[in-house]
């Protein structure tokens, strides 16, 4: 298996994290300052993805921090690294406000607030990049696929489309949207395996 | 292909949401089965979806919500000590509940393995329950939250005139952690493409009003507006006031307020 699940003492910065939540749960305000100013920006940037509107973009943002602040005994390190979890919840909050936008037209997948359990990264990608060129790697990687392909899986990770909307979108079969994000999701898996 | 192949083959989709409702309810079922691989596979697979997360374009937050979050926590832990016991506890009931959840999916889980051919009928009756039963919960939550806000002593509660003498007042109540409940009745539905918004107009002399929620009347011209982390704070705001703006709301006001109350 390539991607371990990684413990607290396995990256410098993933231990730092779960220190830091930690201390939220002695309400650290210092603590979580820091933790903000780690994260804040990649937070938003994805919210503002999501929602393309900058006002509710950080009113988002503002909830999912508030979250994590009063909420800090969700996230569980020994269940994965914290940036994977704190982006999921942030994804999973954007998506709820552009579903209520819509008056729910859109289902929600994933139903709960916290993922469950997350496999954290091989020890030295965390280790060797930092947030600039990890960006840089996700998108020459996913820059590689089809045109198509990438629209497809922006469709579903950014508009939280489902298959079937993506095929209707893109006029594709569904046996051919399901491929094209499947191998995708793969393909990027083994460029991640191959940057550690 | 095995049976375990064309799990497999939605694993990664379903760590992206995209999954169509059979697929999932397929796929849980599989997962709730106990499959170790299938388990594994789907924590690495949400790593990697995670990791999309970098392909949206860089972006800075303002220095304007730094400041009002951590103005909020060092409120909230300066507080703490007063509110924490009230706040933290899980009432019995909801315990009970889950618990009861809890022996219904098991027994689920139980029933599908021995009747396969049920299995999905059986999944998407208690995902039906379950959504159910979370927005009832939901429902309860916001309306205790209201409630809260309504009768707690250090609310302040204010009108909001209609600058249209012809339009009704708008009732605002504000509590200083709890967050804005805004309430009117007979109101008219804005234009098409349009939405009403609420603003928080600052004390301080130059800046600017503060964007807040876009909402509609519902269909019998109610308005019922719940503002939980509102971007200002009571002390710093001298008004609300309610614009008609674009669908998808604005970051500033494109047209003059249709009602505005004082806070103080």
């Amino acid at each position: 298996m390539f991607l371990a699940v990684l413990t607290p003492k396995d990256s410098p910065e993933v231990s730092l994290d779960a220190t830091l939540v930690n201390r939220l749960l002695h309400r650290d305000v210092s603590a979580f300052e820091q933790l903000y100013d780690r994260h804040s920006r990649i937070v938003y940037a994805l919210v503002l993805r999501i929602l393309q509107q900058a006002s509710t973009a950080e009113e988002v943002v503002q909830d999912v921090f508030l979250q994590l602040w009063r909420n800090a005994a969700r996230y569980q390190a020994a269940r994965g690294p914290f940036v994977p979890w704190l982006l999921t919840l942030a994804r999973n909050r954007a998506l709820d406000h552009l579903r209520l936008k819509s008056e729910r037209q859109r289902r929600l997948e994933d139903q709960s607030e916290e993922p469950i359990a997350i496999a954290g990264a091989p020890p030295e990608y965390e280790k060797a990049l930092d947030e600039k060129r990890r960006a840089e790697r996700i998108r020459a990687l996913i820059g590689a696929l089809n045109p198509q392909q990438k629209r497809a899986i922006e469709m579903a990770y950014f508009e939280g489309l489902s298959h079937t909307e993506i095929a209707e979108a893109l006029k594709e079969p569904l046996g051919t949207v399901k491929s094209w994000i499947r191998n995708g999701l793969l393909r990027l898996k083994e460029g991640l395996q191959a940057t550690s | 292909m095995s049976d375990q192949d064309q799990f497999r083959e939605l694993i990664e989709a379903y760590a992206l949401g995209a999954l169509d409702e059979q697929d999932r309810a397929t796929l849980e079922a599989h997962l709730a089965a106990g499959c170790a691989d299938c388990s594994k596979a789907l924590q690495e697979a949400r790593w990697v979806a995670s990791q999309l997360a970098y392909l949206a374009p860089p972006a800075e937050p303002s220095e304007m919500l730094r400041a009002r979050l951590l103005q909020k926590v060092r409120a909230e832990a300066s507080t703490a000590n007063s509110s924490a016991s009230s706040r933290g506890r899980v009432p019995y009931w909801l315990w009970a509940g889950a618990a009861a959840l809890l022996v219904v999916t098991l027994y689920s889980t139980w029933n599908a393995w021995r009747l396969q051919m049920e299995i999905q009928a059986v999944n998407q009756r208690a995902a039906a329950e379950l959504q159910q039963r979370q927005q009832l919960q939901q429902q309860l939550d916001a309306a205790k939250h209201q409630a809260h806000i309504l009768m707690d002593p250090t609310s302040k509660k204010f009108p909001m005139w209609p600058h249209d003498t012809q339009m009704p007042r708008l009732e605002a109540t504000w509590h200083p952690e709890m967050g804005i409940f805004v309430t009117g009745e007979k109101i008219p539905m804005p234009g098409s493409h349009r939405v009403l918004q609420l603003w928080l107009i600052p004390k301080a002399p130059g800046s600017k009003p503060m964007p807040s929620r876009t909402f509609w009347p519902d269909a019998q011209g109610k308005v019922v507006v719940m503002v939980d982390n509102p971007p200002e704070v009571m002390a710093e705001t001298k008004a609300l006031a309610i614009t008609e703006e674009p669908a998808g709301g604005s970051s500033q006001p494109t047209s003059t307020p249709m009602w505005e109350g004082g806070v103080s």
